[in-house]
């Protein structure tokens, strides 16, 4: 009985079975059927372009905790999440090589100079997209037409422009007609990888909420802003804008309010501040969508707003000290 | 044609700058504080580490206090004599010689002669772990030994070596900043001195107690006291301790202990103070 | 079903002893009577060694006014008074004596039970304190200080504790299911304290159903509502169980009197009945003894001062695997690195197990998921309480609600970082008090 060697730590002695590890492969998870739906749309390429994009964000997220000399977080699947996220916010034809390049953007300028896992400030895989969108923005809006089940490689695919694309350039009635709303619903629309099926994603989304692994605050206050938003002008003008529902399931906005708006890291903790940020985020969208010089204003919302988060933040945390300053010292 | 570009964005940008600029030299001849030229002086000879040693929340301040007061008996300790010097001649006074100080760790529980207790796998800081329960260490007198203190420190003085703090007397400027560190209160200040005794233990626990829980500690067996010539050793709580005022610094209480590492020289390095004992 | 408003865990219940009816011990070889086993001062030691004692003979005596009587377990021989390892992780003053076997009470104690009702309230508060009762849940503030609030305070809610939301814990469980007549008169006594109009509540989770059958049909003839909570952690923090029954929320710097309430352990209520009624102290409580790691769990009636060898012993011997003992509940509990330490009054369990996630389970970076935030019975943020107590901003910190804590663990519990939230604000509360301290010398 002496053999025993004890060890000493503090309570709690029992533990969640949650982890980061747990998170994230969860979330992972949930954005599985969008991943398998875009292979369905855009054939083999797809998959490749996944495959590489998530194998190079695990190594330069090795090689990083290399370079910084901190325990090995490759397989945390922080890495692999946001391969994924960014692999699903790219057209299925961008060069292999720029998908290195934007995977290279995400983990070490966005994440591991601000300090790793749980310091960045923007969420790594919109920073890699936004980057490849200003710096090759041909590449980054020649949409390929969705073919389902054609399993070539798609190097010469036909291309053309997002329905956002051709409201933006053409107006409301030709985006109309690209278009049925049950197309841009399945998903069967060009597009990214992965924003094109509204049903794929929000299948995913209500998996993470049933697990709780988000809330529904941020989501919701970016679908409602945009809704009203977009509705408030096409009630005054249907001519020149397109109705709500339209913006509704085109481009990435069920992308980004669900998997990119909701990431931990770079969200507000409290629920008001989720409401606020997930409103800012939405009127932005709407206004870029309806005004701005790019079709699409997700990642550009969602950006902007994380930078608002810390100030967010320190709202909540000031109310806090308020509430204790007015409040009696403890005998 | 060029010039058509460049004119308008050239005159609103300069004139932009010209604003700000105008606004910048307003606002600093408008706030300009008046300072005595003798502080910025003394402030750069200072050792600008900001320590509090001197009692005085930052080096600056105690620069001002000193060219108000003129006050020679104010002392840095980081800078000992020279700086008196400096500064005397600088303000043109005799400044008070500070004391050299230095801070001693009572304790010599290494990770050889302290008995352990459980292994310890909290937050590794001696305030997480006393918090916890006795600590590492089975004396709860001892340097806990995860050194929380060292943080403290702004002149490298300190480094955790098998369990035990050793404070480099060297680097050591005796500014207080690891006392308040410690949960233990096993670091007390002691004046710089060639040489000097003070039993490194810091166990208040009665003779038997101590010995079951470490090998160097005092067990209060009253021989120091008895061969002390000049009843500069007292023993208070179960604990010798030695009276620096009557000290002569003759070493023949290091001779009697009976746990060897019980007295240590202050001037030494522990090591050597332990070789000599052995041989 | 009641619950608290805000925040709460629900983590694995292992009640592996629920069926299990207490079991007395026999007295030990030794026993290690420490003088500390409440809030407060320790108690004064009032024999030497050499010493004989009674069993029930008082051997430490109240030091002050928030201290409380130790008694003699057994009647023996006191071998030494010295500091010896506490369940808390420190020292105490400790009492050992040597038992002679009889296990022979002193005079005039344990006497066949007398009805209370002619026993004036001073009377009654003189023998509750005489006997050295404490609260038994864990917390340990001294029964009779408790039961004399401060006049201007208006009690008008008793509550017995009988939530028990610790995991593996089930001493009170067995304790309701075997003696609810004891429990029923002992919150009564308490009730008459404060005259005709207070109410009385029992609170038990909804997990213990034979509890709450056993109690409301001995109960609800006396006036007294058992109430059915939902099994929900920390449901028997007295804030939480406050909150749950009648709905007041307890302000930061209030206490539970500042609303009109009083809460009372189960035990504590069935050692106020035997003081009263029957004039015996508190020297023996119900613990439970449970874990993976222990040959047979049970649950034990032992004597105050049994060391944790002893009853390991008696419940079959702990496996080479263990790694923790844990005095307490999973939850609030604490880990010794002994097994020489004795239990004592607030001692309701004692776990022996193997955590294997101990050692690969470091601190990794908040990821700010706000599971921490939204598990708070509090309603604080642990996450910003720690990230401020490691960059050692006291004054911030206490801004932020430092002493609102009541450290009971649920952040731990959830944080998929696997930081050691509370472990950093308890820190952060040292730290501070430390400070304090020196500011006031």
């Amino acid at each position: 009985m002496e053999s025993v060697n004890l060890k000493v730590s503090n309570a709690p002695f029992v533990r969640s079975k949650d982890s980061i590890e747990s998170v994230m492969y969860n979330v992972a998870l949930a954005l599985a059927p969008a991943t398998v739906m875009s292979v369905y749309l855009f054939g083999m390429r797809a998959l490749v372009l996944t495959v590489v994009c998530i194998l190079s964000c695990i190594a330069f997220e090795w090689l990083m905790d290399k370079a910084r000399n901190k325990p090995n977080s490759c397989l945390d699947g922080s890495a692999l999440v946001t391969g994924l996220l960014l692999a699903l916010n790219v057209p299925a034809n961008l060069p292999l090589w720029m998908v290195v390049t934007g995977s290279f953007i995400a983990i070490v300028a966005t994440k591991h100079v601000f300090g790793g896992l749980g310091y960045n400030v923007f969420n790594p895989a919109l920073v890699a997209r936004v980057f490849l969108l200003i710096s090759f923005p041909a590449a980054m809006t020649s949409w390929p037409m969705p073919a389902p089940f054609s399993f070539d490689m798609m190097v010469d695919m036909e291309t053309g422009a997002s329905p956002l694309g051709i409201l933006k350039t053409d107006g409301v009635q030709a985006a109309l007609a690209s278009l049925s709303l049950m197309d841009g619903f399945y998903g069967t629309m060009t597009g990214s990888l992965g924003e094109t099926s509204a049903l794929a994603l929000l299948a995913g989304a209500v998996w993470l909420w049933y697990k709780k692994y988000i809330t529904m605050y941020i989501p919701l206050t970016i679908m409602g802003s945009v809704f009203l938003f977009t509705g408030l002008f096409h009630l005054i003008d249907p001519g020149t804008y397109a109705s709500p529902a339209f913006h509704m399931v085109t481009g990435g906005l069920i992308l980004g309010a669900f998997f990119m708006a909701t990431d931990m890291v770079t969200s507000p903790l409290s629920i008001r501040g989720q409401l606020l940020f997930g409103l800012g985020c939405g009127l932005l969208t709407a206004v870029i969508r309806l005004w701005g010089g790019y079709p699409e204003g997700i990642s550009f919302a969602i950006l902007i707003m994380n930078s608002f988060v810390p100030l967010i933040d320190r709202w909540d945390l000031n109310d806090r000290k308020a509430e204790n300053k007015k409040k009696p010292e403890k005998p | 044609m060029i010039s058509e570009a460049f004119i308008p964005a050239v005159a609103s940008l300069g004139s932009v700058a010209l604003t700000l600029g105008l606004i910048i030299f307003y606002v600093s001849k408008k706030f300009h504080v008046e300072e005595d030229p003798m502080v910025t002086i003394l402030n750069d000879t200072l050792p600008g580490v900001n320590c509090g040693a001197c009692g005085y929340p930052s080096c600056g301040q105690f620069a001002e206090v000193l060219v108000e007061t003129k006050d020679s008996s104010m002392t840095c300790p980081v800078g000992g004599t020279d700086l008196a010097e400096k500064l005397g001649d600088t303000l043109g006074i005799t400044m008070a010689e500070p004391k050299p100080i230095t801070a001693v760790v009572l304790c010599q529980g290494d990770n050889d002669t302290a008995r352990e207790t459980a292994e310890y796998l909290g937050i590794q800081d001696c305030w997480a772990a006393t918090q916890t329960y006795v600590g590492p260490k089975q004396c709860r007198y001892s340097c806990v030994g995860l050194g929380s203190c060292i943080a403290f420190c702004d002149f490298g003085a300190m480094r955790l070596e098998n369990g035990l703090i050793i404070i480099d007397k060297d680097r050591c400027t005796g500014c207080e900043a690891c006392i308040p560190a410690c949960p233990t209160g096993v670091i007390v200040m002691q004046e710089k001195k060639a040489e000097r005794y003070v039993i490194a233990c810091n166990s208040h626990d009665k003779g038997a107690a101590t010995k079951k829980a470490c090998d160097a500690g005092c067990i209060a067996c009253q021989k120091c006291v008895k061969v002390c010539d000049d009843d500069a050793i007292v023993i208070e709580n179960f604990l010798a301790k030695i009276i620096q005022e009557k000290c002569t610094s003759c070493g023949k209480c290091i001779e009697v202990c009976p746990t060897k590492v019980n007295c240590i020289l202050l001037e030494e390095d522990l090591k050597e103070a332990k070789q000599k004992k052995a041989s | 079903m009641k619950t608290f408003k805000t925040g709460g865990i629900h983590p694995p219940e292992s009640k592996f002893t629920e069926n299990t009816p207490v079991e007395l011990m026999p007295v030990p070889k030794e026993l290690a009577i420490s003088l500390n086993q409440h809030l407060g001062k320790p108690a004064k030691p009032v024999v030497k060694a050499g010493s004989e004692v009674k069993k029930g003979e008082l051997i430490g005596e109240a030091d002050g006014f928030i201290s409380a009587n130790v008694h003699a377990s057994t009647s023996g021989k006191v071998k030494s008074v010295k500091p010896h390892p506490h369940p808390g992780g420190h020292y105490a003053m400790t009492v050992f004596i040597t038992p002679d076997g009889q296990d022979e009470w002193a005079e005039g104690l344990n006497t066949d039970p007398v009805d209370w009702h002619g026993f004036s309230k001073e009377d009654i508060i003189g023998k509750i304190k005489n006997a050295g009762i404490v609260g038994m849940g864990g917390a340990g503030f001294p029964t009779n200080v408790k039961l004399a609030p401060p006049p201007d305070k208006k009690i008008d809610t008793i509550i017995l504790n009988g939530a028990e939301c610790e995991p593996f814990l089930t001493a009170d469980h067995r304790l309701m299911l075997e003696s609810p007549e004891e429990i029923v008169e002992g919150l009564n006594i308490i009730t008459s304290l404060f005259g005709g109009e207070a109410r009385a509540y029992i609170g038990i989770e909804s997990n213990k159903k034979d509890a709450i059958e056993t109690l409301t049909s001995h109960a609800s003839s006396k006036g007294i509502e058992v109430v059915s909570l939902k099994t929900k952690y920390p449901q028997g923090a007295e804030k939480q169980l406050i909150n749950a029954i009648t709905g007041r929320t307890i302000e930061p710097g209030e206490l539970p009197f500042d609303k009109g309430c009083l809460v009372q352990n189960i035990a504590t209520a069935v050692a106020v009945y035997e003081a009263v009624c029957k004039n015996k102290p508190l020297v023996d409580r119900v613990v439970t003894v449970s874990g993976l790691e222990i040959g047979k769990p049970k649950n034990i009636r032992a004597l105050v001062g049994t060391s944790f060898r002893d009853i390991s012993l008696f419940c079959g011997n702990l496996k080479e695997s263990t790694n923790q003992i844990i005095s307490g509940g999973p939850m609030m509990g604490k880990a010794v690195y002994t097994l020489d330490v004795p239990i004592i009054k607030t001692t309701s369990g004692m776990l022996f197990i193997n955590n294997v996630g101990i050692e690969k389970a470091r601190e990794r970076t908040c990821i700010r998921c706000g599971k921490c935030v939204d598990v708070c019975p509090q309603g604080l943020a642990p996450w910003l309480l720690a990230n401020v107590a490691q960059l050692r901003e006291f004054d911030e910190i206490q801004l932020l609600g430092l002493a609102n804590c009541t450290e009971c663990g649920s952040c731990t519990y959830v944080c998929p970082s696997k930081r050691e939230l509370v472990h950093w604000i308890k820190y952060a509360k040292a730290l501070v008090n430390n400070r304090q301290k020196r500011k006031s010398a």
